[in-house]
């Protein structure tokens, strides 16, 4: 009896301690500091736009389609706006909307794992089986009803992804919460009588830390391209400045017929910048918490040499 | 050893993928480069257009289908008459002279001789007034008429009240042959996948979901005429796909929108590719909902109305490609009807920022300190003008609109959904303002009756598919009673002055350009477009005028 | 025997009520499909025919629980009415007749980026920090992070327009009769390569790095090193021991990739004008057409829940684990 009370203080201590370590070992790592250094200017453009960009990028000038130059870095569109301004600008609204889906769509699957590792039986059954359906429908038509029949607006768009991105988050945090609901710890909490809240917040999702963070960042990146491809297809919110609209724009006025790649290059590059700075800083938290998958300093000389 | 081995193998492997794909490549009849100067080729060479919003065929060509299969109505069915909205006149067609009655209750044609359809049966009256007794049933509409009778190689077209812009509704309609039809069980339904039509191009060939050709009819009318070998037809998920085409050079004719044509479409061959925008379209309208205030306010519209610089809007929301509208509040397509002296003394559709602002503060809205203007309530003179997400052109246009009235202190924001929403929204009344196409019939009664006829206006919250903004003005209902009553010509023209200037008056809408009909098309291998100066029909692939076009293009030699 | 008796009880449940979302979702949209239709037409529909296109499209007034009961009783039955879009043809011709090509094409990149990425992935955890396990990863994700439609674009435009070495349109040239001859399934196969290229890039990135990483968990096991100890060939330890237990994750997710082949094709087909089901689905949203959008679904909903089915059964063949559960 003593030892398994003695138990879980040691083990909760041994949790906290590898979160300390978890964070030194991410600020080391060439990944994520190479993730968190483009993050970081992207989310300082997008918060420095309106002084570096006074005015609505989006007025229609008559200077069309001038190609790249000293007044205009990267040149105007069709309607003569200024392509850097709508970029910079662009960039609010599609981190604001990628990092909202992501944290609700996270907190969702959070709150419905959580429940369905901790409760089991029905509550399990019952919430599997709606992550599940909701897994089956399928996502882009969903995404064009919703968008059709809701009004138009950021609001709108987060709300639509959120609901069709929660499920796939849901998944993976039950099936980890389910495996850590099994371990020793969790049951002494149980029968000492901790109530379901706290075991639920303060015992297990500590210990899925890693995975959290990996499905966290997962459905931002989901956000930010989906968001994308809504608002290419028109279905997203028009009047808004964003990278997927300014997409829109670019097809709808032909840039690529008309040889103006650089109206239609930015923006795309500028969601794959951020959606691969996000995927190193996943990368890292992989390898930080899997040893295994850090990378080798030393050549493998002492390993299989006797293959070659 | 294993893993060099290992590598070895999977990079053979690799290389060998390589080449059996550059193999099938080059196997595959690919690149349609070859410049279209050889006579011969030209001469077997299909007409081929491209149709942007179909992503792919299916094999029906039934004219009762809900969305009609391109070339249907064009090239497979003719009509009794056509007419050319560039130049205004009618070009007899199944029917070589028509004469409606004095008191204008019937109309009565002349058909021609030696019409045979596709399948070699006669062309005879009977199958004119089976053709209109089949769509009464299935389709309604024509309330006017009362019945048509065949006597010889005479129609009549009899109706129930006078009725003169039936002229137009009875001679357009696609003639479909009786014995065919009657013995269909279910007329509705059928594919009708092999049609017989009187048309030029019947003979369907190749059907594919990505593309269909039709040949020519083995006994058509006009021989002399079916110079080209044949009519292919394209089909492509959106402009993109299309415009692609046009820009290689894949296509014949090109009746979508393209962006910014000249350095799109015309800069890549110059001396072939060619493009004409009559503004023969319909009127493009900025409809305000007059039974929501301000908007009921004639003095209001005007205003607002002199707040949008039509330049700009036209120019930048429409690449230039159309016309300002006039206080006529016509379209290019009724230019013969014009009235003169409303036209030349129009001041409530030019660009004039101060007058509008004056006429606002006279009218009671004034502006506040923050340069805002208010409504008589006190609350903001805010709004929105909706426009369907899918048409960026005119999402366009309401975005300069919206910067436009910026500048008299008015606040308008733009409202994108979905058209569905949009057009509900516009059927029940429930809308503050928006962008909105209008009727373009050959007469221009129904337009006149669609913008200030009491007739077509509806309770809000009450369906109704024309007259949105749900305006009727009285005196406006007694000229069109007197309009459709009289078929004299010169008459009717002067009960059509008196409307515009009834428009002139009360400003229903607001009028923004005239819709051009898009048209594009590359000579090199055919020639004998209409072009501005040989206005013969438009370079539109969905009216009636364009089987004039396709009677009179021919190889290139 | 247990369990697969219990997985199909789940997806019978799902699929129940996949359906019935799939029945409510479409009549939330404002409007209905003749108002759509006419509003597409704009200028070239008589407002007097609307009613009778109503009655003949069967636009209904009735009350939503009777529509329910009939839209169940034709699930059941396998009747899926008729396109409003695409009147009159039945929803199951239209469906039948073009999902061949959208699977040619999902399944084609689907199968390619499996086989190719996990091949690398048990490359590049093979040969640690070697020059595949330092390169290709970042770099297959960068180009997977590009979104879709721009990779497609720009592709279409420097590989099919500007080059020249590929079509940039459609599933075969135009004028060509389908048959089985080796010159016309020499040119889908031409049409195929860049809308399939595209797709196999976008994805790639993640099966290799899945492959990578649960390789290299497996190759920690004990069982590895005593193969390793026995002598036998590093060649055969990868592929018939470390990789045969590695793959399992990949069969799952190849399972639920599958199923999403027909509703994730929408994009390529719009870009490449590839004439496949994929747009039929958006025009059948943006046009209101609910037998269509319904028929679209039911087909979707059923490959995804039939895939998933499948790919427990082979688990259970792959797993033994799991039987003996």
């Amino acid at each position: 009896m003593t030892s398994v009370i003695l138990q879980q203080p040691t083990e909760a201590k041994a949790a906290r301690k590898a979160n300390r370590g978890f964070i030194h070992g991410l600020i080391t790592n060439k990944k994520a500091m190479t993730g968190m250094a483009i993050m970081l200017v992207f989310i300082g453009l997008a918060l420095a736009a309106p002084l570096l960009f006074p005015g609505d990028p989006s007025r229609i000038t008559g200077m069309a389609s001038l190609e790249p130059d000293g007044e205009h870095w990267l040149g105007t569109t069709a309607k003569g706006q200024d392509v850097l301004a709508l970029t910079i600008h662009g960039a609010r609204s599609s981190l604001l909307v990628g990092l909202t889906v992501g944290v609700a769509s996270t907190f969702i699957g959070i709150l419905v794992g959580l429940a369905s590792a901790y409760f089991g039986k029905f509550i399990d059954e019952g919430l599997s089986l709606l992550t599940n359906v909701f897994l089956l429908l399928p996502g882009l038509p969903l995404l064009v009803i919703l968008a059709a029949f809701l009004p138009p607006g950021l609001g709108t768009v987060i709300l639509v992804l959120t609901v069709t991105g929660w499920a796939g988050s849901a998944r993976v945090l039950r099936s980890q919460a389910l495996s850590i609901r099994s371990k020793d710890f969790v049951a002494a909490a149980v029968v000492s009588g901790e109530r379901a809240g706290r075991i639920m917040f303060r015992e297990i999702l500590p210990n899925m830390a890693s995975i959290v963070m990996g499905t966290l960042l997962a459905c931002v990146i989901y956000g930010i391209g989906a968001q994308a491809g809504l608002e290419f297809l028109g279905l997203g919110d028009v009047s808004t400045v964003s990278w997927g609209n300014n997409l829109f724009w670019a097809g709808n006025e032909g840039a690529l017929l008309t040889g103006s790649w650089w109206v239609f290059i930015p923006s795309g590059f500028c969601i794959a910048l951020v959606a691969f700075a996000l995927a190193l800083i996943n990368y890292a938290v992989d390898e930080v918490t899997n040893p295994r998958l850090r990378k080798i300093r030393k050549p493998a000389t002492t390993e299989r040499s006797a293959a070659q | 050893m294993t893993q060099t081995r290992f590598f070895k193998s999977a990079r053979i492997a690799a290389a060998g993928l390589a080449v059996g794909a550059m193999l099938l490549t080059g196997c595959a009849a690919t690149g349609n480069k070859t410049g279209g100067t050889d006579a011969a080729a030209n001469a077997s060479a299909f007409l081929t257009i491209p149709r942007e919003d179909m992503g792919t065929f299916v094999q029906n060509f039934n004219p009762f289908a809900p969305t009609v299969n391109p070339m249907v109505q064009q090239s497979i069915y003719e009509s009794l008459l056509v007419f050319n909205p560039a130049q205004g006149n009618t070009v007899p067609w199944l029917a070589t002279d028509w004469k409606a009655a004095d008191d204008g209750k019937s109309i009565t044609f002349t058909l021609r001789d030696g019409v045979k359809w596709s399948d070699g049966q006669p062309f005879v009256a009977g199958d004119v007034a089976y053709t209109f007794e089949l769509q009464k049933k299935l389709k309604g509409g024509y309330e006017y008429l009362d019945g048509v009778t065949a006597q010889g190689n005479k129609v009549t077209f009899n109706f129930n009240k006078p009725w003169s812009p039936a002229l137009y509704d009875v001679g357009q309609l696609s003639i479909l042959p009786k014995h065919i039809w009657s013995a269909l069980a279910d007329p509705e339904k059928d594919a009708n996948a092999k049609p017989v039509g009187t048309g030029p191009y019947t003979e369907v060939d190749n059907f594919q979901a990505q593309s269909f050709v039709l040949k020519k009819n083995p006994n058509y009318w006009q021989p002399e005429k079916q110079k080209i070998a044949g009519i292919k037809m394209l089909a492509f998920a959106g402009n993109d796909g299309a415009n692609l085409a046009a820009a290689n050079g894949d296509v014949d004719w090109a009746p979508q929108y393209i962006p910014n044509i000249e350095k799109t479409f015309v800069s890549k061959d110059k001396d072939h590719r060619h493009y004409w925008f009559p503004p023969t379209g319909a009127m493009i309208n900025w409809q305000l909902n007059t039974t929501k205030a301000p908007f009921n306010d004639a003095d209001v519209r005007k205003a607002l109305s002199m707040a949008v610089d039509r330049e700009q809007v036209t120019k930048i929301g429409m690449s230039g490609y159309a016309q300002p509208a006039d206080c006529t509040g016509l379209s290019g397509n009724y230019e013969t009807w014009k009235n003169s002296q409303v036209k030349d003394n129009c001041t409530w559709t030019n660009h004039d920022v101060q007058k509008a602002n004056d006429l606002l503060d006279k009218a009671g809205y004034p502006k506040g300190p923050d340069g805002k203007r208010t409504l008589k309530d006190g609350k903001p003179f805010e709004f929105k003008i909706s426009v369907g997400a899918t048409s960026s052109d005119w999402l366009s246009v309401a975005n300069v609109i919206s910067q436009n009235l910026a500048e008299v202190g008015v606040t308008a924001k733009v409202d994108s959904p979905d058209w569905a929403a949009v057009v509900a929204g516009y059927e029940t009344g429930n809308f503050d303002s928006g962008i909105v196409w209008s009727v373009n019939d050959p007469s221009p009664y129904k337009y006149f009756n669609t913008t200030m006829g009491s007739a077509t206006v509806k309770p809000v919250g009450t369906k109704t598919s024309d007259n949105y903004h749900r305006f009727g003005d009285p005196k406006a209902d007694a000229l069109l009673a007197q309009f459709a009553a009289t078929t004299d010509q010169s008459k009717q023209k002067d009960i059509a002055n008196k409307l515009q200037e009834e428009y002139n008056d009360a400003a229903p809408l607001v009028p923004l350009f005239s819709g051009p009909e898009w048209g594009a098309y590359n000579d090199s291998h055919f020639t004998g477009w209409p072009t501005q100066d040989n206005p013969y029909a438009t370079l539109s692939v969905r009216a009636p005028s364009t089987v004039l076009v396709l009677t009179s293009l021919e190889p290139r030699k | 025997m247990r369990f697969i008796l219990r997985r199909l009880g789940f997806y019978l449940i799902a699929f129940w009520a996949s359906i019935t979302l799939n029945f409510l979702l479409p009549r939330f949209m404002p409007g209905d499909p003749v108002s759509r239709m006419f509003a597409r037409s704009q200028d070239r529909m008589q407002p007097e025919q609307l009613e009778a296109l109503r009655k003949l499209l069967g636009v209904d007034d009735r009350p939503i629980w009777e529509q329910y009961a009939g839209y169940l009783q034709n699930v059941l039955t396998g009747q899926m009415g008729v396109s409003i879009t695409r009147f009159p043809t039945p929803v199951t011709e239209v469906i039948s007749s073009q999902i061949g090509w959208t699977l040619l094409l999902g399944g084609t990149a689907l199968v390619i980026a499996a086989v190719v990425g996990n091949l690398l992935g048990i490359l590049a955890a093979w040969r640690r920090g070697g020059a595949v396990d330092s390169a290709l990863p970042p770099l297959l994700v960068f180009i997977g992070s590009f979104p879709y439609f721009w990779l497609a674009m720009g592709a279409l435009y420097l590989f099919g327009v500007m080059l020249g070495w590929f079509p940039i349109r459609h599933a075969f040239t135009d004028g060509l009769e389908p048959a089985f001859t080796s010159e016309f399934i020499g040119d889908v196969a031409a049409h195929l390569v860049l809308p399939a290229l595209t797709i196999v890039l976008v994805s790639i990135g993640g099966w290799m790095l899945g492959m990578r990483n649960t390789m290299i968990a497996t190759n920690s096991e004990d069982y590895i090193t005593m193969a390793e100890a026995k002598g036998l060939r590093p060649g055969r330890i990868m592929l018939r021991y470390a990789a045969r237990n590695a793959m399992l994750p990949s069969v799952t997710s190849f399972g639920m990739g599958l199923g999403f082949v027909v509703g994730g094709a929408l994009l390529t087909e719009v870009v490449f004008a590839y004439p496949g089901v994929g747009y039929q689905l958006l025009n059948a949203v943006q046009g209101l057409d609910y037998p269509l959008m319904q028929g679209l679904f039911l087909t979707i909903t059923a490959a995804v829940l039939l895939a998933n089915f499948l790919v427990d059964i082979l688990y259970v063949r792959l797993d033994p684990r799991v039987r003996s559960n």
